[in-house]
């Protein structure tokens, strides 16, 4: 290779690389750890072990149970941030004008307040509530949290729809209800689904208010692992994170494969 | 009894004002348009006649049935929208039976219906496309098609054809004018394209600034506009500016040459100024004979433009004006040259100045 080449492609090749592995090595790293034959965090010496997977099955140990209180709370979340956020995208795109902007800023306003704050906050009106460590109040902060989200990808979808689909479909007889079921939610259907994704994974992996708000009732994974790391340095947790790793990456092929088809829809 | 009445209807939004006196009645069948610039009102008044503005002032009755605020779904009528606002998820076909399944008909008859439109428009092999891999022409088909399947009391377009390139518009208004007399539907059009106008309507209704200026037959509108703006929106015309002849209340002085006129009576006194307009077509080269009004005038220009010539005459008054011309007729109009001009006094038109100068 000629030294201008090295120079001109070689070398930002060479760092483009180096940021890759910077910013996932340390992420990988966990694989193998999680297959460590040892009891502590550590690389495997004489072998690999399953054994802190089987650990994650063993329901004695908590995170089974924690990983499908998660999961449950993490649906419950998506589909409520999802429905509302349907509604106020689609309410907000149809009304036009400065309110729904001005309501938008509002919504979106959970993405701009630090967790901790809101997090204070959520627990001085749940204790009034007794929603503190209950299901009810941890779904219903995980909503308030994800509902930027579902809102944002929803509201991007819409902007792509032509407004006067709406009329049209009313000039040839429908109600604003079939207007809504026939024309608009079927043209939407990738942002909703991008949307309900991302409050899933919003939920799933939230830890900030979730710690404040829940005590021993209700134990999300998050907050598990989070009490593991305090009591000791169990290579289950290298486990686990090898399975969010591997959900992780399941839902990013999702999205991806979401976004591929409504690219394909507008052409 | 006409099939739509537009009794005294306005619009306004907060302090414009969109649409005023409007009164406009619409017979079952015709090919009424909607002409005017953009901001004129008659895209508000056609959004007004959907359902989807509700007026300010006044009445939309239908077979005398008052139907100002009806929703629009109740109205039946079809709309083919400026960017045909297809339903992208739907196919071809879907798209057409969207107002069949929503009325509920039987799916025999949504079938034939379907295959009916799709023929009336010329769309048979196109059934189970996406409204996305079709061109703007097709999509146009298919967008009158959903408009008419459903048997609407009227049709209402917008500007349906402002997104075709030429050559597609004029097809399209031969296809909308064969759509009309086959289907027997009462078009409602809007346009600010002066030529569709004229090439489609039974009727024009010209609007500006949210007023109608003047309604009738295209021809009409042509050859005797009653206003300034009318004689400038339709058509190329040649404004001049004339007066009344001191000495004969019956003759008008104008380009250099004096022709006796019927004035509108009593407006007019000694010198008053008026504007007289002669369009380009009616403009002859020649010495006049008969009762022909003669004139001399400088060529300024002569300029090619296929069929015709276009010249540029330079008045005694020191005005321009535009004449076409045939080829042959145009030999004499030598850039430089002083020649002889001649009307037909059926062809020239006077009207008042009007105060606002417009």
């Amino acid at each position: 290779m000629k030294p201008r080449r090295i120079i001109e492609v070689g070398l930002p090749r060479l760092l483009a690389w180096c940021l890759l592995g910077f910013l996932f090595v340390p992420i990988l790293v966990v694989i193998p750890v999680a297959l460590t034959d040892r009891d502590y965090l550590s690389l495997p010496q004489d072998g690999v072990s399953m054994q802190h997977f089987a650990a994650l099955a063993d329901w004695s140990k908590g995170w089974l149970p924690s990983m499908l209180t998660s999961a449950g709370i993490a649906l419950a979340c998506a589909a409520i941030a999802t429905a509302l956020g349907v509604a106020f995208a689609v309410g907000a795109w149809a009304a036009g004008g400065w309110w729904p902007s001005l309501m938008r800023i509002l919504l979106l306003s959970p993405m701009i307040v630090p967790p901790i704050i809101y997090a204070v906050g959520m627990v001085k009106l749940w204790a009034r509530l007794s929603l503190l460590d209950s299901y009810t109040g941890v779904v219903l902060v995980h909503v308030v949290l994800a509902l930027p989200l579902t809102v944002l990808a929803i509201g991007a979808s819409l902007s792509n729809l032509d407004q006067r689909l709406v009329q049209a479909a009313r000039s040839l007889g429908a109600r604003p209800m079939t207007v809504f079921g026939k024309v608009i939610l079927p043209n939407i259907v990738p942002g909703v689904a991008a949307g309900a994704l991302l409050a899933f994974v919003a939920s799933w992996d939230e830890i900030t208010v979730t710690l404040f708000i829940t005590g021993r009732a209700v134990v999300t994974l998050p907050r598990r692992i989070w009490t593991s790391i305090q009591d000791a340095v169990d290579p289950a947790l290298a486990a686990i994170a090898t399975v969010l790793l591997v959900v992780t990456v399941l839902a990013l092929v999702a999205r991806a494969l979401i976004e591929h088809r409504q690219q394909r829809q507008k052409f | 009894m006409a099939l739509l009445v537009i009794d005294d209807l306005a619009k306004t939004y907060d302090k414009v004002t969109a649409l005023t006196g409007i009164n406009l009645s619409v017979e079952a069948g015709e090919f009424v348009t909607l002409l005017g610039p953009s901001g004129s009102g008659k895209t508000t008044l056609l959004m007004s006649l959907a359902g989807f503005t509700t007026p300010s002032k006044g009445t939309i009755r239908l077979d005398g049935k008052d139907i100002t605020h009806v929703d629009p779904e109740d109205r039946n009528f079809g709309f083919v929208f400026q960017g045909y606002a297809l339903f992208p998820h739907l196919t071809v076909a879907n798209n057409i039976a969207f107002s069949l399944r929503v009325r509920k008909w039987e799916k025999a008859r949504i079938a034939t219906r379907v295959s009916e439109m799709l023929s009336l428009v010329g769309l048979d092999n196109l059934a189970e496309r996406k409204p996305r891999e079709l061109s703007g022409g097709q999509q146009q088909r298919v967008a009158i098609a959903r408009a008419l399947a459903f048997g609407p009391r009227i049709l209402l377009l917008d500007e349906p054809l402002s997104a075709l390139d030429r050559m597609l518009r004029e097809t399209m208004q031969k296809e909308l004018k064969r759509l009309h007399r086959e289907t027997g539907v009462t078009f409602v059009y809007v346009t600010h394209d002066q030529e569709e106008a004229i090439a489609m309507s039974d009727r024009i209704a010209v609007f500006n600034h949210g007023r109608i200026v003047e309604i009738g037959p295209p021809r009409d509108l042509y050859k005797k506009p009653s206003t300034r703006f009318v004689a400038g929106f339709l058509g190329e015309n040649n404004f001049l500016s004339g007066h009344r002849a001191d000495d004969d209340a019956t003759k008008v002085e104008a380009f250099g040459t004096r022709f006796g006129f019927p004035l509108a009576k009593g407006r007019e006194r000694p010198g008053d100024s008026l504007t007289v307009w002669v369009r380009p077509e009616d403009i002859r080269i020649g010495q006049a004979t008969g009762d022909e009004i003669g004139f001399r005038a400088t060529v300024v220009e002569n300029a090619f433009v296929g069929a015709l010539e276009r010249i540029l005459l330079r008045t005694a008054t020191g005005e321009q004006m535009v004449a076409t011309l045939r080829s042959e007729a145009a030999v004499a109009a030598v850039p430089g040259q002083i020649i002889d001009c001649r009307i037909d006094p059926s062809a020239i038109g006077v009207l008042p100045n009007e105060a606002s100068g417009s």
